[in-house]
């Protein structure tokens, strides 16, 4: 039995014109990492809501399919038991600050009075979060003075406080430097190799490639493919349909053409490249 | 930058120590006792004996002396004259001015509801600086307050200089691309209108993405909220409380009794 099973689920926002997603069926077992990748306007967001709750219970819109998540059913549950479960963190960190609090720590402490989690244990869990993502020492600050690629640190750890089954993360690093982006991948990792499960929306490939277990192409709305991350993410068919690769996956690409690449499987990641033009 | 965002002052201090319900009813009590308590050196001898040693007390003297020199005392003083000449009380002309009476029965009252102005906006001023807005509000849920009203208090007290930052780069990004905003007042005020465009649609949809991610950490939930904050709430306080709730019912008594 998977962890998250959506059941032909099709959704068209109140205001757009065609559906946005058209007849998902996904299954992700529990503990693993799956990356979405997706050009603008594949509905990558809209999926992120869909899991969190969000579609169709805050968006409204028309809403068919099913989504089932610990074998609990979306549309029988209230947005406020669904998220205890599944945590979303986007793109935008400036507007996932609750601005009701004046510090990172009690912006952290946020989520867990809200679930009326006790003082004492409060407090661990803030400070075991922070060191978890690196922001321990930002504790005191206003969560309005740091950078982008800070606030959202703060945004993620926001929600890995709140301890949910599913973490459902859309550009968590897109304002960030490859440090760390690279830290913050390293993080989620960790997560799912403790049983979070994780599905991330990002267009970092060569990150991808390393970390992620699993990789689903969104198109116009519908999987366009879905399999390991070399697989992937070096298939023609992801060029022929507008999509960005590594830079690294397009060099060995041309490589092969003319006759220097002579492995079978080109290459996302830095390494992977270097390997193969050793041979 | 906006490190500071609100009118609070950290000290240590028995008023900052104080619960902050406590506070509340103590500048209420303060308010009413000066309007209504039926005597009119009341709002006089409230600044002698409550307001000046409290912002002693609270450590505060110096900064709610020039808060009181810079804005309390000018508004007060301007009430004071609008009262003394548009009154049209009392006999004893003492000053004309033109048209204009002052009568020792118009000066009397004006004095005195300038005093009351001066207790209340002096007993606002000090709740406000010796009071933590988060921890108020915490206080205040916990003790029945819906979260969602104290939510919008608090995130626009934080919210606004964000705005007004965001303003401020819509108009340098638009000067740079040319806007005029250095030339007569009309120009000036017509070129306004490019900016309220992004400012407040801008804004929409940013509360819209804040309302998810609130909603993401368990806003809405029924659980019963915690506060990260121990607030302080002792034996002291309540009957502090009480006393001063007697206090203004004892006020207000005075002030209905007929006399």
């Amino acid at each position: 039995m998977a962890f998250i099973n959506l059941q032909n689920v099709t959704y068209k926002y109140p205001l757009t014109k065609g559906p946005v997603l058209q007849n998902i069926n996904l299954q992700v077992r529990e503990g693993e990492f799956v990356s979405v990748i997706g050009p603008n306007g594949a509905g990558k967001s809209t999926l992120c809501y869909a899991l969190a709750g969000f579609v169709p219970h805050f968006f409204k819109g028309e809403f068919s399919g099913e989504i089932e998540v610990d074998g609990k059913q979306s549309s029988k549950s209230t947005l406020d038991e669904w998220v205890l479960n599944v945590g979303l963190a986007f793109q935008n960190p400036f507007n996932q600050i609750s601005g009701a609090k004046y510090t990172v720590f009690e912006e952290l402490a946020f989520g867990l009075e809200n679930i009326g989690v006790p003082r004492d244990e409060m407090k661990v869990r803030v400070e075991e979060a922070m060191a978890l993502t690196g922001i321990s020492d930002l504790a005191d600050r206003s969560p309005y003075s740091l950078s982008g690629g800070q606030q959202q640190r703060v945004a993620l750890t926001s929600i890995l406080v709140m301890r949910p089954r599913l973490l459902v993360l859309d550009e968590p690093t897109s304002q960030m430097d490859p440090i760390g982006t690279r830290e913050v991948f390293g993080v989620v990792r960790r997560m799912a190799e403790q049983g979070m499960t994780v599905v991330m929306v990002e267009h970092k490939m060569e990150w991808i490639a390393e970390f992620a277990d699993r990789v689903i192409a969104l198109k116009e709305g519908q999987i366009l493919m879905e399999g390991r991350p070399n697989e992937v993410l070096t298939s023609d068919l992801l060029t022929e349909n507008g999509f960005g690769v590594s830079r690294y996956t397009s060099t060995a690409r041309e490589a092969k053409k003319r006759g220097l690449w002579r492995k079978d499987h080109l290459p996302v990641t830095l390494d992977e490249a270097v390997e193969g033009f050793k041979k | 930058m906006h490190e500071r965002l609100s009118f609070h002052i950290q000290r240590d201090s028995f008023l900052h120590r104080l619960n902050p319900l406590t506070k509340l009813v103590l500048t209420l009590a303060l308010i009413l006792i000066a309007f209504t308590f039926p005597w009119y050196w009341t709002p006089h001898i409230l600044v002698l004996i409550a307001i000046i040693p409290l912002s002693i007390v609270g450590k505060v003297f110096r900064e709610f002396s020039l808060t009181a020199l810079r804005l309390i005392i000018p508004a007060a003083g301007f009430l004071f004259l609008m009262q003394a000449f548009f009154q049209p009380i009392g006999e004893d002309v003492i000053f004309k001015f033109y048209f204009l009476d002052i009568t020792s029965e118009s000066l009397m009252f004006a004095f005195r509801n300038a005093m009351r102005v001066f207790v209340m906006v002096s007993a606002f001023t000090l709740f406000l600086v010796t009071t933590h807005p988060s921890e108020l509000m915490s206080d205040l849920t916990r003790r029945g307050l819906p979260g969602q009203f104290a939510y919008v208090i608090i995130s626009t007290l934080q919210i606004l200089p964000q705005m007004q930052a965001k303003a401020q780069t819509i108009i340098s990004a638009q000067r740079s691309r040319g806007l005029d905003t250095e030339s007569s007042f009309f120009k000036r005020a017509g070129s306004l209108i490019p900016l309220i465009g992004p400012l407040v649609f801008g804004s929409l949809v940013e509360v819209e993405e804040r309302a998810i991610a609130i909603e993401a950490r368990g806003f809405t939930s029924r659980h019963v909220k915690t506060s990260l904050h121990e607030i302080p709430d002792s034996a002291f306080d309540q009957f502090l409380r009480w006393a001063l709730l007697a206090l203004i019912i004892v006020s207000i008594g005075l002030n209905l009794w007929p006399s």
